[in-house]
């Protein structure tokens, strides 16, 4: 009896250590992902669109954004901190660190297995995202950023370059980028993954020198190099000068580049509308873009000697008087004629056709401004321009003018033209400059104005006048705009009391990322900024501080 | 749909098919027993002094019948027959059994009960030991007192009974329900302990949050709710290391052993039902004001905007406004959110079967739960089937196994994450909207396709009805065992046990929502699955005055998750892009180029071997030993083996010493253990991830970077603790001191991007809690003329403090927002910063300490050097209290839960304040309108500390919204305000020398900056959001009544109850600061949890009131 106890006992022994080795699968092939990639195993062709779509994104993104708002293109009626007011403390780079670290793995991929084009690639667009980096913070990691996968405190927490030396480091990129589209190599190239220009090499070098000829032009008030190599690049004739060889990203509407406007309700898109500073500039040379970008007032300002002071809370349609219509939406499609009536001698409206919002003043000036009374936070103001439907509903329309414009080839001849006038050797400073506009109003559907609009506005030969109609031309991409106006001071804007202070600000404060993980080298990169009188108790790390770029030139205060 | 379908037209009808088939079944059998039964009757008296003792318990063995005795000690039942054992118990005396026999007539004397020591606790792999022989804590908490209260979710009856344990109801009814023990400490885990029921690891995680849809965070709660509490028959707490080394790697956060009920003892059929209903309504809502419509100025109502700052309500305001076609006056309606939710219901339904003869015996319970929540259309359904058997096949092979199907399902769970998509948010959004004018919350003639939309936000209606987060989880777990005893002292048990569920989630959003104009669809399906093998060999040998017991053991776990997620893209780009049709929810609705797809799949395994060894020293004396070694499948192979042992001592001393008769214990203990713990699946390789651009596919490098040489964390923690009884145990207490340290946290330490990466998993530092914990327990009336009454106390205070870290890394971040909850080397974990405030730093200026203004506000300072410390989110103590009163067949049960200290920020108020909704605000203002210039500036000076300089949970502003409360002009209307401080002038010198700067005073004289009061918000500062987070709840209060014997039933109890009442809150907000807890798309910082603690943004369900009814019966 006994002995059958143990045999039985023994059976359930055995069996149970039949049940544990039956799954001796080793541990570590458990713990190998099926789902994962190796990064050994990267495909440059996969690779690319990650990089070249969000870089354009961002881009516009700030163009027409913030910097729309900053160039005084754009006002908001609602969250406008950073658009209206030059709110830019604690700004974080995030968007652009985290398209380089998958640009790091694009060049070192096609550097080790050559492919030339994705390698170029890879170079033109890390120069491209450094030099924003460099333009809008200033000094920034360069020499030990993106190595955090090497381990060590040295590149888990990165030093700053200097942004002299990042600048360096961009040109230094571009140069090598072009030498390697020149070689024309095409091993490997997917077109349908270039987002930009279908894989084709030959645009790609020009890319790659347009962006050189911008940096040298910005660094050009610190650096002797600069003549000669834009010089060099002009005579060889390789880089964007046709608006059909703009550098582009197409808003097609799809899940990635759907326009960033768009109507969703009265306090979305309809937050943005026209600032005065631009709009008073239009209307002045009767530019033909402006119906292109800005719809008329909705509810224009009519003179009327009947009435005393103005239609309190009424309007008219079609001269009917009604209520006032609040909405985006009550107007949308209607063909009617709305009007308010003013005595001119009891109160002062502007009652053009098109209005602009006055810069940076406080944002229930902005709802009341021009007479509103049916503003809010986020309505817009019946009495001031909107965008176009186009641009500030995206939804509704797509279209070629949705486009991120990451270089153009107006922004090239205006810049050359004023070169020219420096005494560069790089053609007519007037042929520049209306190709300049012709370009422009071409990208815009206007190019039959272009008589016209050149005859009320002649060329004048003053850098003043190249920087303003380039300002103007930079529209949906205004960070061009907004460096020139750091380096030259033009267009000269003044801003509303709503504004930390009285200027245009000049760079971003470094963000909370930098402040709270990096701290001891960002703090090291701050005591390099150079206070100014606008710079306030945020001290040195103001949006309002010099960069080494502006420090000593007196520009743009 | 579907799953109304399946709750509604399968469930309810299985339910009652089971409920009549069981009955159909079981009253013959029930009325044939009567047949045969054998009326008994007695006198129960004290063995003392021969008194009769009311109140005692009268059960037959095995069964849950039985009666108890009257006022003068008597009682009557009837039995099955002459084998029937009768159990008498009673508390203080030591329990006695008798066997009918041929007798009608049985008196018992019950003796006093010098000892209660015998008490039994399971521990650690279901290993049964008695209390006194544990060299740790450990709490046990029986199934009686967690089914007073009927709870959706078993754990939140935890709450208040045991010390060192904070259960936080993270939500609304049915939202997870987080259970910290000895406060959180681990940076790699959720910090959730582990769940073993009956031997079986059950899957319970705290990050059940998922983000279906733009903003649309839902808590799905976690999954022990699906356990029924009518089944578990005691729960234990294994607090620290020392009690829970041998689960090893998972028991780093302690371990809660659920025991459910069985069979056992059972002769014959017995069934007990259970039924209750809980009631709930609201009671106390958020102190907003009511007293304006929205707009911005004081002059227009602007239905469009979330500020509270319009036009005066019920002030005969006649204008053109939402739902009428004419003027109407604007009114206000503070009772919406009242008006808009409704009567929450939940009720719980049980049956249970027993039986069983000399070769073993069985239970099957089925329970079913459904709950109609205050939110219309919330929902959530359990139902769950169980089975346990116990056979012993043979005189030494024994067979158990425990089997239990559940399915858990909601048809709509609302999202109370945040502000958008937030049913409680929209009621919230118009003072002037009656919510009549909403409840057809479609457009007519445009069903799906338009809502009837107020001007502001989304129409809570449309949230609650249209939108619809629902799911159904089916799950499978239990357990088979075998057991053979080779001898009396040894025996070897082996085991498979399986958990494993399945879930399906469907989340539906009509268009024309808010946030997504197109509507969304998103579904998902998880599939989880935990298998665990292990084998115990026991043996055990008494050697003279030694009690040697020595167990071997092994197990082998392995793990398997597998998700996949299919949506409209929820970019806030994509917004606009949702589904083509309206109102067809199917994946092939959803545009191509705005599909959202993911899948996750992940794969663990620990094999592990362990042995332990308890001696036992006259019965005054043992020392526990164990040892383990887990070899994880998630580490390196050079370090995935990992070895660690543990030690425990206990110490009666009131054996070994002559103590007076009045000391009835007196017990030291004291213990040291280590465990060790691994990592999440594949940390240790870096990959790509792949995503989209349209229709492309790429690749990308993903921000965190991997760590291939990653060592596993320990945990070491000493433990000390001393139990002193006295008279009989009637004075109890018992006190803990603990010390844990965790070595070696594996956690995503975050970099600065420039890095590369935004985050970086590291090995290292070291965490330490500390804290003590007592217990205080009495029974000052002991069986009294009929009373008893019972006290108990828990009470509880933990820190833990970042002793170390790895590298340059100078603190931890928790969450982050505006500052954040960071703990910075040396510091305590919960602390919450906000950024700074420029204010005069020269102490010898007049305006010392009073804020800078530039332009019209404060200048904040974000640099981490210039953060202000606003507070902590753990509490200083945690008190609870539990009492029992017994009056002849009446019971009541109270249980108190006390949190003091600890703060908590309010994005809700943030928000609340800067719309302008608050009255807490309107009544800080200081009304600068009604004074003249020179007055104010008097005023404000005669006391800076209170109307300049900013503080914890205030802000100065000057000012108000009409000229009667004080606003000044502005633009023509009386609605402006300034912030009181002064302004800074750069001195002559060199721009960044501030020590000659001048400073012109800005109190409402020349140069002050006025701006309309809605812009007058300092937005940014965590610090005038911040609250106290103390609170007193009664948990539970219930009275209960044995009905008297009622033929052919052997025991039936009704009770009436109510749970959950807020007594006392010190912030007095009208948030309930326990649900200080935003549930988030993604885990936060360096943690591995989706909830920011001490964080409250829209999560506020009003307060409620409760009464439920309950009946239990026993056949």
């Amino acid at each position: 009896m006994k002995n059958i106890s143990y045999k039985k006992g023994i059976l359930v022994m055995a069996l149970a250590f039949l049940t544990m080795s039956a799954c001796d699968d080793k541990l570590s092939e458990i713990n190998t992902n099926p789902f994962a990639i190796d990064p050994v195993n990267a495909n440059v062709n996969l690779l690319m669109p990650s990089v070249l779509g969000p870089s354009a994104v961002n881009y516009l993104n700030l163009g027409l954004g913030n910097m729309g708002g900053a160039m005084q293109h754009t006002q908001l009626s609602g969250w406008a901190g950073g658009h209206n007011f030059y709110d830019w403390g604690g700004e974080d780079w995030t968007g652009y660190f985290n398209i380089l670290r998958t640009n790091e793995l694009l060049i070192k991929t096609a550097n080790r297995d050559g492919f030339p084009f994705h390698e170029g690639v890879g170079l033109t667009m890390r120069a491209f995202l450094f030099g924003q980096i460099a333009d809008y913070w200033g000094d920034a990691p360069y020499t030990y950023a993106l190595k955090g996968d090497e381990g060590g405190d040295e590149f888990t927490y990165p030093q700053y370059d200097s942004q002299e030396d990042v600048y360096m480091s961009v040109i230094d990129d571009l140069k090598a980028a072009a030498t390697l589209f020149e070689t024309g190599n095409e091993t490997g190239i997917d077109s349908s993954v270039d987002l930009y220009f279908e894989g084709d090499m030959a645009a790609w070098e020009k890319f790659a020198n347009s962006l050189l000829i911008r940096y040298y032009v910005r660094i050009s008030e610190k650096s002797t190099a600069s003549k000669a190599a834009i010089e060099a690049i002009v005579s060889s004739g390789k880089f964007i000068s046709a608006s059909s060889e703009d550098a582009t990203l197409d808003y097609t509407g799809k899940s990635n580049d759907i326009w960033p406007l768009f109507y969703t309700d009265e306090a979305s898109s309809t937050r943005y509308q026209a600032c005065k500073t631009l709009i008073d500039q239009m209307n002045a040379t009767n530019d033909p873009r402006i119906s292109v970008w800005f719809a008329p007032v909705q509810v224009r300002w009519e003179q009327d000697l009947l009435i005393t002071g103005y239609d309190e809370d009424k309007m008219r349609i079609d001269g009917v008087v009604s209520d006032i219509l609040r909405n985006w939406s009550d107007y949308r499609g209607r063909t009617e004629e709305f009007t308010r009536h003013y005595n001119p001698n009891d109160v002062t409206f502007d009652d053009s056709e098109y209005v602009g919002i006055a810069p940076g003043i406080l944002l229930s000036a902005n709802n009341t401004y021009n007479g509103n009374t049916v503003g809010g936070q986020g309505r817009h103001n019946i009495h001031a321009s909107m965008l176009t439907e186009t641009f500030m509903d995206g939804d509704a329309t797509t279209g070629d003018m949705l486009q991120s414009r990451l270089v153009s080839a107006a922004e090239m001849h205006f810049t050359l033209a004023e070169m020219a006038i420096n005494g560069w050797n790089v053609g007519d400073a007037q042929t520049h400059y209306e190709t300049a506009i012709m370009s422009s109003l071409e990208t815009w559907g206007v190019e039959d104005e272009y008589a016209t609009f050149i005859a009320d506005v002649p060329f004048a030969g003053t850098v003043e006048q190249i920087i303003t109609q380039k300002w103007v031309a930079s529209f949906t991409s205004a960070t061009e705009a907004w460096n020139d106006y750091k380096r030259t001071g033009f267009p000269v804007m003044s801003v509303g009391n709503g504004a930390t202070a009285d200027v245009p600000a000049i760079r971003f404060g470094y963000g909370g990322d930098e402040l709270v993980n990096n701290t001891t080298n960002v703090n090291s990169a701050i005591s390099n900024l150079e206070i100014t009188e606008y710079s306030g108790a945020l001290g040195k790390d103001s949006p309002y501080s010099k960069q080494w770029l502006l420090q000593g030139t007196g520009k743009p205060y | 749909m579907k799953y109304e379908y399946l709750c509604k037209k399968l469930v309810s009808p299985i339910f009652t098919m089971v409920t009549l088939g069981l009955l159909i079944v079981l009253l013959p059998s029930a009325m044939a027993d009567g047949l045969r039964d054998i009326a008994v009757s007695g006198k129960v008296t004290s063995s003392v002094d021969g008194e009769g003792i009311p109140g005692v318990n009268v059960i037959v063995k095995g069964e849950q019948s039985g009666t108890i005795t009257d006022i003068n000690g008597e009682y009557s039942l009837e039995v099955a027959g002459e084998n029937t054992v009768l159990v008498f118990s009673f508390v203080g005396y030591n329990a006695q059994e008798i066997t009918v026999g041929n007798r009608k007539v049985i008196d018992v004397a019950l003796s006093e009960n010098i000892s209660e020591l015998s008490e039994v606790v399971v521990t650690a792999l279901g290993i049964e030991r008695e209390t006194k022989s544990l060299g740790y804590s450990v709490q046990e908490v029986g199934g009686d007192a967690l089914n007073q209260v009927s709870q959706d979710n078993v754990v939140n009856s935890l709450a208040g009974r045991v010390a060192g344990v904070t259960i936080n109801q993270t939500g609304g009814a049915g939202s997870s329900v987080s259970v910290v023990i000895r406060g959180a400490s681990s940076l790699t885990t959720d910090n959730q302990p582990l769940f073993v029921v009956d031997g079986v690891p059950m899957n319970n995680g705290l990050n059940n949050v998922s983000e279906n849809g733009n903003n649309n965070q839902v808590d799905y709660g976690n999954a022990i709710s699906d356990i029924n509490p009518n089944d578990i028959a005691s729960m234990t707490v294994l607090k620290g290391p020392s009690a829970a080394a041998l689960y090893g790697t998972r028991a780093g956060n302690g371990v809660i052993i659920i025991t459910t009920k069985s069979g056992s003892g059972s002769k014959k059929l017995g069934v007990t039902v259970s039924s209750s209903t809980l009631f709930e309504w609201p009671t106390k809502l958020l102190d907003f004001h009511y007293k304006y419509a929205n707009g911005e100025r004081n002059s227009t109502l602007d239905e469009g905007t979330a500020y509270w700052a319009g036009p005066e309500l019920d002030a005969g305001n006649v204008v053109n406004q939402f739902g009428y076609d004419e003027p109407t006056e604007l009114r206000s309606y503070p009772n919406n959110m009242k008006e808009f939710l409704q009567t929450g219901i939940t009720s719980t339904n049980s049956v249970a079967l027993t039986g069983g003869n000399e070769k073993g015996n069985f239970r099957i319970s089925y329970s079913n739960m459904s709950m109609r929540g205050m939110i219309p259309n919330q929902d959530r359904f359990t139902n769950s089937l169980k089975t346990s058997i116990n056979h012993n096949l043979t005189e030494k092979l024994n067979f158990t196994s425990n089997i239990t199907i559940s399915r858990a399902n909601s048809n709509d769970i609302p999202s109370t994450g945040d502000r958008n998509n937030n049913p409680l948010q929209a009621v919230y959004s118009s003072s002037y909207i009656d919510m009549n004018l909403l409840k057809d919350y479609w457009m007519p003639g445009q069903e799906g396709i338009q809502q009837n939309k107020p001007p502001e936000g989304d129409n809570p209606y449309f949230i609650a009805y249209g939108m619809t987060n629902a799911f159904v989880r089916d799950r499978i777990y239990g357990n088979v065992a075998l057991t053979y005893k080779f001898t009396d002292n040894i025996s070897l048990k082996v085991r498979q046990s399986l958990d494993s569920y399945s879930e399906n989630r469907e989340t539906k959003i009509p268009f024309s929502a808010d946030r997504m104009r197109k509507g969304n669809y998103t579904v998902a399906d998880i599939n989880y699955q935990e298998s665990n093998t292990d084998f115990l060999a026991a043996y055990t040998k008494t050697m003279g005055d030694l009690d040697l017991n020595f167990s071997v053991g092994g197990n082998m776990m392995k793990q398997k998750r597998q998700s996949v997620q299919i949506g409209s893209g929820i970019g806030s780009d994509n917004r606009n892009n949702g589904l083509v049709v309206p109102g067809l929810y199917t994946v092939s609705n959803i545009p191509l180029d705005n599909i959202s797809v993911s899948d996750e799949y992940s794969e663990k395994a620990i094999y592990s071997l362990y042995a332990l060894a308890s001696l036992g020293y006259k019965g005054m004396l043992y020392l526990d030993l164990t040892a383990r070694n887990d070899w994880s499948s998630t580490l390196p192979v050079e370090h995935n083996s990992y070895f660690y042992p543990s030690a425990s001592l206990s110490w009666l001393a009131n054996y070994t010493f002559n103590l007076p008769e009045k000391v009835s214990l007196l017990k030291f203990r004291t213990g040291w253990a280590q465990v060790g713990n691994d990592t999440n699946p594949y940390n240790l390789e870096q990959s790509l991830s792949t995503g989209t651009w349209n229709s492309l596919i790429t690749q990308s490098v993903s921000g965190t970077q991997k760590n291939p040489n990653l060592k596993p964390e320990t945990a070491t923690s000493i433990e000390a603790g001393i139990d002193f009884n006295m008279f009989d145990n009637k004075l109890r207490f018992s006190g803990t001191y603990y010390s844990v340290d965790n070595e070696n946290q594996i956690f995503p330490q975050v970099t600065p991007l420039s890095s590369g990466y935004s985050s970086r998993i590291v090995n290292g530092g070291l965490l330490r809690s500390q804290g003590l914990e007592f217990v205080i327990g009495g029974t000052p009336i002991a069986n009294k003329d009929g009373i008893t009454w019972d006290l108990n106390f828990n009470f509880s205070k933990n820190s833990t403090t970042v002793e170390e870290l790895t590298g340059d890394l100078d603190r931890i971040e928790i969450w982050k927002d505006n500052g954040g909850a960071y703990t910075f080397l040396g510091e305590k974990i919960g602390d919450i910063y906000g950024y700074g405030i420029a204010q005069v730093q020269d102490p010898n200026s007049e305006y010392y300490k009073w804020p800078i203004i530039d332009g019209p506000e404060w200048i904040g300072l974000e640099d981490v050097e210039d953060w202000e410390k606003v507070g902590n989110f753990n509490p200083d103590f945690l008190l609870g209290m539990q009492t029992s009163l017994t009056y002849g067949r009446f019971t009541l049960n109270a249980s108190f839960d006390w949190r003091q200290g600890g703060e908590f920020l309010s994005y809700t108020y943030r928000y609340g304040e800067s719309d302008w909704k608050s009255q807490r605000q309107l009544d800080q203002l200081i009304q600068g309108g009604l004074m003249s210039e020179s007055e104010l500036i008097a005023f404000l000076k005669s006391n800076p500390e209170e109307y300049i300089i900013p503080r914890t949970g205030y802000y100065p502003r000057v000012g108000g919204h009409t000229a009667e409360t004080g606003g000044l002009e502005y633009d023509g209307e009386h609605d402006g305000a300034f912030i009181p401080g002064v302004v800074q002038t750069a001195g002559a010198d060199t721009p960044d020398d501030f020590s000659d700067d001048e400073y012109t005073e800005h109190l409402g004289g020349p140069g002050t900056t006025i701006i309309p009061i809605t812009e007058a918000y300092p937005w940014s500062y965590n610090k005038n959001i911040t609250f106290d987070a103390s609170f007193i709840k009664l948990r539970e209060l219930s009275i209960g009544y044995k009905l008297p014997q009622i033929k052919g039933i052997n025991s039936a109890t009704v009770s009436i109850y109510t749970r959950n009442i807020m007594l006392w809150n010190a912030a007095d907000i009208g948030v309930d600061s326990e649900r200080a807890f935003q549930a988030n798309g993604g885990t936060q910082g360096n943690t591995a949890s989706q909830f920011k603690q001490g964080y409250e943004r829209q999560n506020v369900m009003p307060w409620s009131g409760s009464l439920g009814f309950k009946l239990n019966l026993s056949f």
